[in-house]
């Protein structure tokens, strides 16, 4: 489990053969190169454009670079006005969606690996058919509950708040599934030790196994902040007011309003693909486990 | 004093209160899942099956009443949702098939013999971190008829705003006129959007499944080259047959996703043109959220479960289709 792609074997040995670089070699180098612009062109063309004026960004034929760089539309944007919600939108959606990232984030970490402690270490009655049941419920698609669900929050009157995206999320099935596999991964002799020595399964658990078990708290840590920043459906279907919306759905909110400002709007899809992009360039070792790891689910 | 056998006793008591105890932490350990689930998995499960079947027209009805299976029927009947079954059907389709061989392929040319492949690793996984909400705007501002689209392929589309289907391009210089909103295949809106999915998902399906080759080890080709196997030939009877796993998965997850899509739709075309975008989802969200006449959330619930039916049948048809072709190897 949890082999990091790094200490894997290469499947062609590297440096064998000759010394001077093959045709083939070379051209497979250029087409690497250019099919790694061409999908990062959408970023660099709408970054450049965040640059522009708006007659510019939308003319025909499109500039590449910007004739004229107004690097005020950044400010201007962050600090635009919209009714309802007041000045700074922007820069309160974006602290809407990082603190409830947070809150999903550190929620799901410690009630997943405590969870997942108890199935990778314990024994208890009934373990078995409730691990089958949380591999199951991965399987049950999501945006088909979600919307019916709508109802059920509606009843418990929690449209508006933040409460259905919270409380469901305290703890998802993907994370207990994930750290399990890691928990049975590492050596018990150290918590056997502790343990022995007197301390409690929770010391065992906090003090011992989750120290141990950084690299895929780091990398569910990851998967979860990204997947809640993300999030356009569920914060769709339960926040109404202005003020309380997150980065994605205010994004759509403002291209509502701010139509045919198109600066403006590539400037606000920045400000949503900015840090996650820094999160992922900062992280990325853990990125490439994560995706190992969802190959690990399905299987 | 206690003797040998209370000892013994004594030992085995203590065993079983030992393994009590164990037991009631780790409940005590689960419990905080079994609850959410309890409420939000199960709890909630049941009560939108429940309300599949009453006449329950919006959330904010107080009360509704039981009307059996006539929801189901009613939403096969549903125009609007047979379209959408349609539309998406398509997209599953185009986007699983073109997104896997894009990723396979992608992934083959990485796993050569390069060096700074960590780098290129990083660069063709960067882009798919972005929000869905981001690539929708930025693609919404790259098909501007002036846009960027237009300008690399030189044409002068109006991307998101045309209903023209497929088959009705193609058929269309033979002289043959289709008007048939069902056989009129996907509309250019709806290729647009899916060229923008498959663009942006081959470079994470790709790292899957370099993982995935990087495992196969060096050995299995060197056997093979031996045995006068290279190039296509060995890709096609060594490559291809030790992926299938990933494969599976990757196509399993694809059809998962791409039933439900949502996003894109609702921020780029709200279903548009002339309905050629409509996603069950999106058709789901606009019958529980509506207003006036056309909320109908019990409809929406059955359609959501019909929805949920489908994506498990196709999920098991490939899982079964693609485990007993194995077995030939």
């Amino acid at each position: 489990m949890a082999v990091s792609i790094e200490q894997r074997p290469l499947a062609v040995s590297s440096r064998r053969g000759s010394p001077r670089p093959s045709v083939s070699v070379v051209l497979r180098y250029i087409l690497i190169t250019v099919l790694a612009i061409l999908v990062f062109m959408p970023f660099i063309l709408s970054f450049l454009g965040t640059f522009k004026t708006n007659p510019e960004v939308t003319a025909y034929p499109p500039t590449f670079l910007p004739r004229e760089w107004h690097p005020e539309n950044w400010a201007q944007t962050w600090s635009v006005e919209i009714s309802g919600a007041g000045q700074y939108v922007f820069a309160r959606w974006f602290f809407n969606s990082f603190w409830l990232a947070v809150v999903n984030m550190v929620t799901q970490l410690f009630f997943c690996s405590l969870a997942a402690y108890a199935f990778a270490r314990m024994r208890f009655p009934g373990k078995d058919l409730i691990f089958a049941f949380i591999i199951a419920s991965m399987a049950i698609p999501g945006a088909v509950t979600l919307i019916p669900g709508y109802v059920f929050f509606a009843k418990l009157g929690w449209i508006n708040t933040y409460w259905p995206l919270i409380v469901p999320k305290l703890v998802v099935p993907f994370g207990i599934f994930m750290l399990t596999q890691f928990f049975k991964s590492i050596p018990r002799e150290l918590e056997e030790a502790a343990y022995i020595d007197g301390a409690s399964r929770f010391r065992t658990y906090w003090n011992v196994a989750m120290p141990l078990s950084r690299p895929a708290l780091i990398t569910l840590a990851i998967i979860q902040f990204q997947g809640s920043w993300n999030d356009f459906l569920g914060p769709l279907l339960y926040l109404r007011d202005a003020k309380l919306l997150t980065l994605t759905v205010g994004l759509n909110f403002f291209k509502t309003q701010y139509a045919v400002e198109w600066n403006k709007i590539l400037v606000g899809s920045m400000f949503n693909a900015i840090p996650i992009l820094i999160i992922f360039f900062i992280f990325n070792k853990y990125y490439m486990e994560g995706a190992s790891y969802s190959g690990l689910a399905g299987q | 004093m206690a003797t040998s056998t209370t000892v013994a006793r004594s030992g085995t008591a203590r065993q079983r209160s030992l393994a009590r105890r164990e037991a009631l932490t780790a409940y005590a350990f689960i419990a905080p899942y079994l609850i959410i689930a309890g409420i939000f998995t199960v709890a909630l499960l049941v009560y939108a099956f429940y309300i599949s079947f009453t006449d329950l027209k919006s959330s904010l009805q107080r009360s509704s009443n039981f009307i059996g299976i006539s929801n189901y029927i009613n939403a096969f009947r549903d125009s609007e949702f047979q379209i959408s079954l349609i539309n998406v059907f398509w997209y599953f389709v185009i986007v699983t098939t073109f997104q896997t061989i894009g990723a396979v392929a992608v992934a083959m040319l990485l796993n050569a013999k390069l060096r700074g492949q960590r780098l290129y690793r990083t660069l063709f996984y960067a882009p798919s971190v972005a929000s869905s909400a981001v690539i929708s705007m930025i693609f919404l501002w790259l098909y501007l008829r002036t846009g960027w689209i237009n300008y690399f392929l030189g044409t002068d589309i109006a991307w998101i705003n045309d209903a023209r289907g497929l088959f009705q391009l193609i058929f269309a210089p033979f002289g043959v006129k289709i008007t048939s909103t069902f056989l009129k295949g996907p509309s250019i809106t709806w290729m647009a959007l899916m060229a923008m999915n498959i663009f942006t998902t081959i470079p994470s399906l790709m790292v899957i499944f370099l993982a995935a080759l990087q495992d196969i080890p060096s050995y299995v080709y060197e056997a093979a080259e031996i045995d006068g196997s290279t190039g296509l030939h060995a890709f096609f009877n060594i490559t291809l047959p030790l992926l299938r796993p990933v494969i599976t998965l990757v196509i399993v997850l694809g059809t998962i996703g791409t039933f439900q899509v949502f996003d894109q739709a609702f921020i780029m075309t709200k279903g548009g043109p002339l309905k050629s975008t409509l996603t069950p989802v999106l058709l789901i969200y606009t019958k529980t959220l509506g207003e006036g006449t056309s909320s109908n959330a019990a409809l929406a619930a059955a359609m959501a479960f019909i929805l949920a039916v489908i994506i498990f049948f196709f999920t098991y048809i490939q899982r079964r289709y693609i485990e007993s072709s194995s077995e030939r190897f």
